[in-house]
This record gives structure tokens, sequence and C-alpha cells, in this order.
């Protein structure tokens, strides 16, 4: 709601960043706090629409518009202008069980769909969220809630993610007993590794993982069921089971050379050098270092820009990424791209502006396909040989890339991060349960109900709907936790 | 006079009895000019109409329009509700050629949320009740139905046409056309989009074009051809008040829907074929039976045409209503807001004139009577002067007696007026520009006015100056008992100190002793001094600062314009705002003192 002249009276202004040039030398957080002053500033910015877009998210041409857990948007960035901060917070967590993940690492498309950014800089909607974790947990505000009743209902929930997180959040907040298994020594699953310490730091995971754990949530690490327990053991102990294992099978390039040395999935990378990192700050050496070598990135998403920070603070010697996409225009076209759709528009992350900073260079080349990887007589990658493509549609829509003659390159590699996305769940559990997949192979579950074709055993997150956002995750979470809670204790009749 | 169609809105479907309010921060210099109100004060409008108290004066009205404009439709806008049908018939009777029944769905864009959930009724229901009730009165072939509220679809239309309308208004969708993102923020002046805005800034963010409504709108025809050809129906006309073609949808098994019944919506009344079921007859105005056209455009036929001064005298009694309208509207199409030249066209009328006697008259018409009115003298009246005195033969004393009745000069935004003797109740209501001498008024004087001046030359009535946001009126008090008539909501009370203004005062009552030989005016300017003292003036606070604002900057040099939007952009900082760009000018002025106190 803000103020009726805010959007007049103020600029856009996101959180700020530290130099890229010093920022690169530590693994601590790149942004710096904002000001008080100025994140009531930036809620001031808000609008109050009377049909605000922002907190609705919808699929719309393959993107996310709006925000999937309905966020109270309006609401909190209004109590943040009036300096009503602990109310803001009580508002972002209605939603939100972890404004502070989203607060962090979400894209943000409630940013695309607000309605101030139909012909201006809209709201920085992530930026005051994060704002408002951050007060919560200085002034001691976010404390544990333990439910006062318990239902005696046991829930296993497999996978520590941002949706198993949530799940187990949603469904203890319920009064039942819940116990999360993670396959890892570290509990958060990507969020603990798959987005760098600089970005999101364990701590942050951890201190909400320790408020669970005070509201009576178990956690069992280094525990992969159907390895290190038999997935009928947790059928038999639970009256429900949650699957949240993520949808952690890599795309693969297949291509000549692909199994050289130094050719990794940026998955490995980012897990190895966290792990490596939190053990014994890299003292170890367990992790693959980019040190004084010619990196090449291929992917040009999130994940391609975590593996671009990482690379710059091993102190690699040159850095480049391909984008098999065009360079995006500055501005949304508005003839197919229109708001409120997720824009898709050309930035610059925090991990291309260190590269920038420190070669002088943005990092990305555009249009490349790899044909190839070559090299040398002992196996280790020395050569990408890639063409430029262009994106074409054939009678039936159906999309691929033309070669462009003529454009054949070959870069100078010594190490290669496969950074493409992921194609779906691992199958093993999947198939060891007897648990009915989809087309795309992720586990088959309604929205409605969020159960498989095995009673009691329901799945959320990204092991549901293919690779996504944290957002989605907790979206995920808190439906699945509101149909295994109605599954566990039924649905009370409408009087 | 190059309207099409004129519209009396008795009351809007979204917002049902609430009137209208302009806020301050929205009138900026070019929406007062328009509106005869002052920058940056807020305009009231209403919801009552304070000239009509019942359906003849509705009747009333319409005629006054009609004569004010004969190409112009004349339409009523009334809201959906029970019992609509019963004022539409008498809407029809009273000759408008239109009646609007507008539903609770619409324009929902400054309303207060209140009205938005929990007033108003559906246009259908409102359509269904007039359009049977028109038939049945035998009144449907004279006058056409309308409505909107919400109209998004071709098939909203072809469920008007259906139930009994037989035009359609569109608000909503065209806007959203046009770039309206409903932000509902219409009266706040912040409008994103430019749509709902004066702010210039704002406004350049508009991106609405003309031709994009227009195809939106073959989209909706499209669609309403679509389901004609499926109900086979070859014209409107042939559809209207069809009801026997609907149905009601018998799978909706909502427990809120199983208590609904239609029957009264669908029912077709049965009457003869002689009586038709849409507007085909024009509504008898009997405008060529007036006195303008029998006697007033001609004798003034070569005035008009070539600005020769006319006189003429006769008589006149209280069935020739709306005089010299006509006559005004004539002058109006052909010369504009300006008029003719003062005085080029007189009149003196003898007798006891019927209602509305020099309604909307412009400037260069002069009409003097002699004897007595009904009301609404001088409605509207645009740049005309009216003179009104007893037979100098009378016996009585002009000061304490009626002269003219209620509702005078409702709405005038111009011209000049001198009435020896009192005016009725609702006086000068809503006057936005006119300069009024009166010799006394019943209650709620000045009511809702913006603008002008109107001296009152003996006692007013209760509640003078309610809703008053601009313009001076000047009462003399004689007795002290002003102060308990006035209503203060808005207003200050005072004695008359500029010397300016006591100049303006003194010389328009010395014209209304010279126009109408009044005794009372004769003797105040007789015995100046000692009556000054006795006159209080009643001046809206906002007008005044605004006004003291806008005469500071002309004094230092700015021009009109400029000067009215400094004041506007002044008078738009809060109180804080200001306060601190004060206490800064303090500080400053401060550090000035120390420096020569060193």
């Amino acid at each position: 709601m803000g103020k009726s002249t805010g959007f007049m009276e103020y600029e856009r202004q996101g959180r700020p960043e530290r130099d890229p040039q010093e920022r690169v030398k530590d693994w601590n957080d790149y942004t710096l706090p904002m000001s008080d002053e100025e994140a009531q500033k930036q809620g001031a910015r808000c609008m109050d629409c009377g049909v605000p877009t922002c907190h609705t998210g919808t699929e719309m041409a393959g993107g996310t518009s709006g925000c999937p857990v309905y966020h109270y948007i309006p609401d909190w960035n209004d109590l943040v202008y009036r300096g009503q901060w602990k109310e803001a917070l009580f508002k972002a967590h209605e939603q939100n069980n972890f404004p502070e993940f989203t607060g962090i690492a979400c894209p943000a498309p409630c940013e695309g769909a607000c309605v101030l950014g139909l012909n201006e800089n809209p709201v920085a909607i992530r930026s005051v969220e994060r704002s408002i974790v951050e007060k919560g947990f200085e002034n001691g505000w976010i404390v544990a809630e333990p439910p006062k009743t318990r239902t005696g209902k046991k829930v296993a929930v497999v996978g520590s993610g941002p949706a198993g997180l949530t799940v187990a959040d949603q469904m203890n907040k319920a009064g039942h007993t819940v116990t999360v298994y993670e396959r890892d020594d570290r509990l958060g699953g990507l969020l603990t590794y798959g987005i760098p310490e600089m970005k999101l730091s364990y701590d942050v995971v951890l201190r909400r993982i320790r408020l669970m754990e005070e509201e009576g949530v178990t956690f069992v690490t280094n525990a992969n069921i159907g390895k290190d327990i038999p997935s009928s053991q947790l059928e038999e102990e639970n009256d429900a089971v949650v699957l949240c294992g993520g949808a952690a099978n890599h795309r693969n390039i297949d291509v000549e050379g692909r199994n050289l040395e130094g050719v990794h999935f940026a998955m490995d990378f980012l897990h190895a050098n966290t792990k490596s990192l939190l053990d014994s700050e890299h003292e170890d050496g367990q992790y693959i270092s980019a040190e004084g070598k010619d990196v090449i990135v291929i992917g040009g998403g999130d994940t391609g820009t975590d593996c671009i920070a990482t690379s710059m603070r091993h102190n690699c010697k040159t850095l480049t990424q391909f984008d098999i996409y065009d360079k995006k225009p500055a501005e949304r076209d508005e003839a197919v791209n229109p708001w409120p759709q997720y824009p898709v528009i050309h930035r610059i992350e925090y991990g291309q502006k260190e590269a920038e900073a420190v070669f002088g260079d943005d990092p990305r080349a555009y249009a490349v396909q790899t044909k190839k990887f070559v090299g040398d007589e002992n196996g280790q990658v020395k050569e990408v040989h890639t063409v430029n493509v262009k994106l074409k549609f054939d009678e039936q829509g159906n999309k691929y890339r033309e070669e462009i003659p003529g454009t054949e390159k070959v870069w100078k590699a010594d190490l290669v991060l496969l950074a493409i996305g992921f194609t779906g769940p691992e199958q093993q559990l999947i198939e060891e349960m007897g648990i009915e997949t989809t087309k795309r192979t992720n586990v088959k579950a309604d929205l409605n109900t969020y159960q498989t074709n095995k009673e009691g055993v329901f799945a959320a997150g990204d092991m549901r709907r293919g690779q996504s956002l944290i957002v989605w995750a907790i979206n995920e979470g808190r439906a699945a936790a509101k149909a295994c809670d109605e599954y566990l204790m039924g649905v009370a009749e409408p009087v | 006079m190059n309207a099409d169609e004129i519209q009396i809105k008795v009351s809007q479907g979204a917002k049902p009895g609430e009137g209208g309010h302009l806020p301050g921060k929205k009138v900026y210099p070019w929406i007062a000019e328009v509106r005869g109100s002052t920058p940056g004060v807020e305009l009231i409008s209403p919801p009552p109409h304070h000239d009509i108290y019942s359906i003849e004066d509705l009747a009333e009205l319409i005629h006054n329009l009609k004569n004010a404009n004969p190409e112009a439709r004349v339409s009523v806008k009334l809201v959906s509700a029970v019992g609509v049908g019963t004022i539409a018939a008498g809407v029809a009777k009273g000759r408008a050629d239109l009646v609007l029944i507008s539903g609770y769905d619409g324009g929902t864009g400054a309303a207060p949320r209140t009205s938005i959930k929990h007033a108003g009724m559906p246009w259908e229901i409102g359509v269904a009740e007039t359009h049977q009730t028109l038939l049945l009165d035998g009144l449907r072939d004279r006058i056409t139905i309308e409505t909107d509220g919400k109209l998004m679809t071709g098939r909203d239309v072809v469920t008007a046409a259906l139930l009994g309308a037989e035009e359609y208004g569109f608000s909503t969708a065209p806007l959203v056309v046009l770039g309206c993102i409903m932000m509902r923020v219409c009266h706040l002046d912040t409008c994103p989009v430019g749509v709902a805005t004066q702010n210039p800034e704002l406004r350049k963010k508009f991106i609405g074009d003309a031709e994009d409504v227009a195809n939106f709108m073959r989209f909706i025809a499209e669609e309403a051809r679509e389901l004609m050809a499926e109900l086979g129906f070859r014209t409107m006309n042939e559809m209207i008040g069809r009801n026997d073609v609907l149905e009601r949808k018998e799978e909706i098994d909502h427990w809120k829907a199983k208590d609904v019944d239609l029957s009264a919506l669908l029912y077709r009344p049965e009457v003869g074929s002689n009586v038709g079921h849409y507007a085909q007859v024009e509504q008898d105005h009997g405008l060529e039976k007036s006195l303008d056209v029998q006697e007033l455009l001609p004798l003034c036929k070569e005035a008009i045409e070539t600005g020769k001064p006319v006189e003429g005298t006769g008589s006149i009694r209280n069935i020739h209503r709306v005089a010299g309208t006509i006559l005004g509207s004539e002058i109006s199409k052909k010369y504009g807001e300006k008029g003719l030249p003062e005085d080029t066209i007189r009149l003196k009328f003898k007798g006891s004139a019927g209602q509305s006697f020099g309604a909307f008259v412009p400037r260069g018409v002069t009409m003097r009577l002699i004897g007595d009115a009904n009301d609404y003298v001088g409605k509207g009246l645009s740049g005309g002067k009216i003179i009104a005195h007893p037979s100098p033969r009378s016996t009585f004393k002009a000061e304490e007696n009626i002269i003219a009745g209620n509702v005078c000069f409702y709405g005038a935004s111009g011209g000049e007026a001198y009435l020896n003797g009192k005016a009725g109740e609702r006086f000068a209501v809503r006057n936005s520009g006119a300069k009024l001498v009166v010799e006394g008024v019943g209650d709620h004087g000045c009511e809702y006015m913006t603008g002008g001046r109107v001296v009152v030359l003996g006692e007013t009535g209760r509640n003078f100056a309610a809703g008053m946001s601009g313009g001076i009126a000047y009462v003399l008090d004689e007795q002290e008992v002003f102060a308990s008539k006035l209503n203060k909501e808005l207003v200050l009370s005072e004695a008359i100190t500029d010397e300016a203004e006591e100049r303006e005062l003194y010389e328009l009552i010395e014209t209304h002793a010279n126009y109408t030989q009044s005794d009372k005016a004769q003797r105040i300017l007789d015995n100046w001094e000692e009556m000054l003292p006795r006159f209080k003036r009643v001046i809206p606070v906002a007008f005044l600062e605004m006004r003291d604002r806008i005469e500071g900057f002309r004094s230092e040099g700015f021009d009109k314009f400029e000067s009215e939007m400094r004041a506007f952009e002044l008078s738009q900082k809060s109180e804080e705002e200001q306060l601190a760009e004060q206490e800064k000018e303090e500080e400053h002025n401060g550090e000035v003192d120390r420096v020569y106190g060193v």
C-alpha cells in the first residue's frame, strides 16, 4: 500500500552490493545491508493497487508471474513504510515459511508482475522482504513456536531442501511428529550445497533449522532412503511419507570428449566447494579448483552464475560463459513478452559483475552450442569446439537450433562446468517404492491431493514438478502439507 | 449547444445516493476554470438535486433542458432498484427521451468500498421491471431504455436487449482498453497509467488510442451478432423485450441459488399488438407553443442575426414557462459563450411569470419583470441580466414581500440579477459566477456555491452557505441574527475591511437601486457609513486562502496561470512540509540575526 505518492517521489533502489573487486577475495555475503530508511522508501513505492498482480503466482508463457506463495506483498510493504517492522515480519511469515531464503535467492517473479513495472522500475520487493526478515532475526523476534498439542501422527519427509523443510515446518506446526531424512552430511539440500556461501550462507539455513529443531522436528542426516534406510521401513513406521527429493538428475551434454578430465557437472563443482569450505576452509583440498585455469561455464542460468562467482573466488585465469540463447534485449519486448509475464531481459548478475570487474569484460558468449571437447595426451580437456546457432521452429512449432556455417570456434579450456539444468528426479528410490511417474520422469501426484499412486505417500517440490524455484518448492510444500494433513485428520465438513 | 444528449443523473448505480466529490488536489487551474471554481479547493456534488423534490420538478427540469437545447436528447439516469419502473414511468410522462437504468457493478474507480460491496442492484432487475412497467402503462414506445453497469461482452448486450433495453453503456472495459489497470485511486490523482489524473507527469504515461476502443467495440458487436444469429433475430428492434427466449440455467446447484426465483424478470406482460415495445414515437415537448417561439423569436430575429439592439414589452402569465430560454439558446448557438453585447435585447414582461423565468439566458439579453415570478428564476443563468420588481403602482412594501419562488439562480455561471423583494428557499445554490442582489432569502441560501457574488439586503433562512466552497456572499444583518442562520462548516463570517470589496458592494447595491428603484437599497446607500458595519461578509476559508495565495503570486509579477499553478502546488504540500519549509526559512533568518548580533 505504501505512500500514495511514493512511486512518484522515490527511485527504485535494490540491496546494495560490495565492491566486486573486493568481494571476490572472500566467501562472505556479496551484498550489504539496506538501511531502514531506504527500505522504508522502497516500501513507500508500493502503490496500493486495486488489482495487484505481484502476489498471485501463476505460470504464464513458460515463466512465473507473481509470487507463487501468494505473499501479502502490498501489506508488508505498507507496514515497512510505516516503520511497523514487527507486524511486517508477521505478515511476511503468513504465506511464506522461509522469507529469508526467498529474500536472498528468489528471482522475484513478484517484481516482474509488479504493476509499477508496467511503465517504471518495479518496487524492490525482494530487498524489502530480506530487510524485514533480517531485522526479525537481529531483534530476536523470530523464536521457536512449538505446537501446543500433538496429534500422535508420524510423518517422514524425504529430503531437506526448501520443499522438505516447508512440509516439515507445516506438518510440525499442525501437531504431527515429523522426521526429516537427508542423504547428505548437511541439511538444506540445494539451499546449502547448490547455492554458494557468498549468496546464501549455510548459517542462514542452519539458523532456521535450529528453530525447527526447537519446535520439535527431528532431522536425520547421512540417511539415504533406499540405501541406508529401506523405504519399506519408512512406510511402516510412519502414518505418511512425503517425498521431497528434488530433481537431481543432471542434464548432460552428449558430445565427443564429454568424459575427459576437467569436464564436470556444475553441481559437483559447487557441492564439493561448499563442503570443503565448511569442513575445513578449503584446507582439505577436497574440491575442484579453478585456480589458474581457463574456465568455461556452459549454461546461462543462475547455476552458471554461481559457477562463475565460485571460479572467481578460486582465482581462475580466464572465464567464459556460454549461453545457448541470443543476447536478450535490455527491456522487455512488449509484443512477445508483455507485462505481467516474467521479463525476458538481459541481466547482469553478481557473478558476471565480478568477472567484468576483474577481467574487464562480461564473460558471456551468446548463441553458442558445444560441438565437442578435445583433450591432451593425459585425457585432460584442453579445448572446447563450438558453433553458433539460431533458434528456429519447424512446421509443428517445435523448436530446433540451426547451426550457422562459418561460426565454428575453438576455445582454450582446463575446466568445463556444465550448468544446463536437470532433467528430473533420480529414479532409484521411485522405482524401489513402485511409484508412478509422468512422461517427464517426475513423480505423478496431482495438485489437489499431492498423493502418489501409493496411499499415504505424497510428493512435493522439484520431485513432483521438475526443476524450479525455491518459491515454488515452498508453495508445493505448503499445499502438500495441507493435503497430507487432511489425509491424516480428515476434512471438517462445512456446516 | 454542441451536446447530443443532456443527462440528469438522479443517481449512479455504483454508489447510489452518494453524490460525488472532486478532492482539492485534483482541481488544477484548468479544471477550476471549466468548473467555475477555485484551484485547489474541493468540489462537492451532493447526492440530492436541489431543484428536484418531486417528479413534477423533474419534468420541469427536462422541459428546461429541452428549451435550452432542443436538438439534444434529454435523458434521466436512475439506479436499478425495486420500484424503479414506477419512477421510469414518471420520467416517461415527464417527457424524457431516454431513461438509463444503471446497475451496481459499474464505475468502481473511486467509489467508497462500502458502496462497491454493499449497495445497489443488478441492472437486469431494473431493466426488466422498467420495460414491463412502461409496456403496461403504454409508455414504452415513446422512451428509450438504456442500461449500464459493467456491461463487458456482446452477450451482455443481447441479454439487456432481451430484457428490454435498446441502448447499452460501456465504460470499464473501454477504459481498460485505454490502459486503465483498475488501481481504484481515481480520487487520489496518482493514477500510474495517466487515465484518471490531472498530474501532467502522470498523464505522459497514458498509452490509450481511440482506435483500440473502436476495435474493442467491433468485437462486442460481432459477438452480439453471432448470438442474434443463433437466436434467429434479424434486427435489434425485434429483440427488445423478448425475454421469452431467455431461460434460467437449471444446472447451477449452489446452495445460494436454490431459492432464487427469476420468474418476475422473465414475465412478459400481455399487451395488445398496438402497443410498441421499443421507442418509436417522439416525445411531445410542446416547444412550438412556448412564448419564445410564438413571440420572442420573431421579435428578436434581426437582433440575433445582426446584433442590432431591440426592445420589446409584453405581458406574461404563469402558463409561460421557461421564458427567454429558446431565445438564449439561439444566441448561444450563433455566438457561443460570449453572447451578444450587453443589453442588445431588452425585454420587458408584465405580470406573473411561470417557472424558470430567464433560465440559462446568455449575455446580451436583459429581462425585466414587472410583477412576480414562480420557482427557478434565472436557473443556470449564463451571462444574461434579470431584473424583477413590483409595479410602481403597487401598495405593499417590496422588501417585505416575496417576489420570486424557490431555487432561483440554481447553477448560475454568469450574469447579473436584481430582485426587489425576497426570494424563496435554496437561493443561488451551486452558483459559480453570477452576481446577484436580493432583499431576503429562505433556507439553504448559497448552498454549494463555488463562485460569484451574492448580496442579501435582509434576512436569510437557516443553513446559509452550507457546503459553500467559493465566491463571496454579503448579508445585511440588521437584527444581528445571522450568526444563528449560518452553516459555519466551511465559511467565515466577518466584517468588510477591504476597500476594493467595499466599493464593489456599494456599486452592486447602487446598480440594484437604479434598476429596481428599491427603497431599501436607496436607504442603505443614503446611510452607507452606518450600514456598512452591519454587513457580514461570508467567505469559504479554503477559497480565501487560495485567493490570497494567488494574489500573492500575482503581486510578485507572475501571470494568471502561473500564479494559480504555484498557489495550487503550494496548497498540495502537506502541513508538515509547509512547516518544514517555514522552519528552514526561520532557521536561515536566525543565522542572519546572529551574524548581525555579533
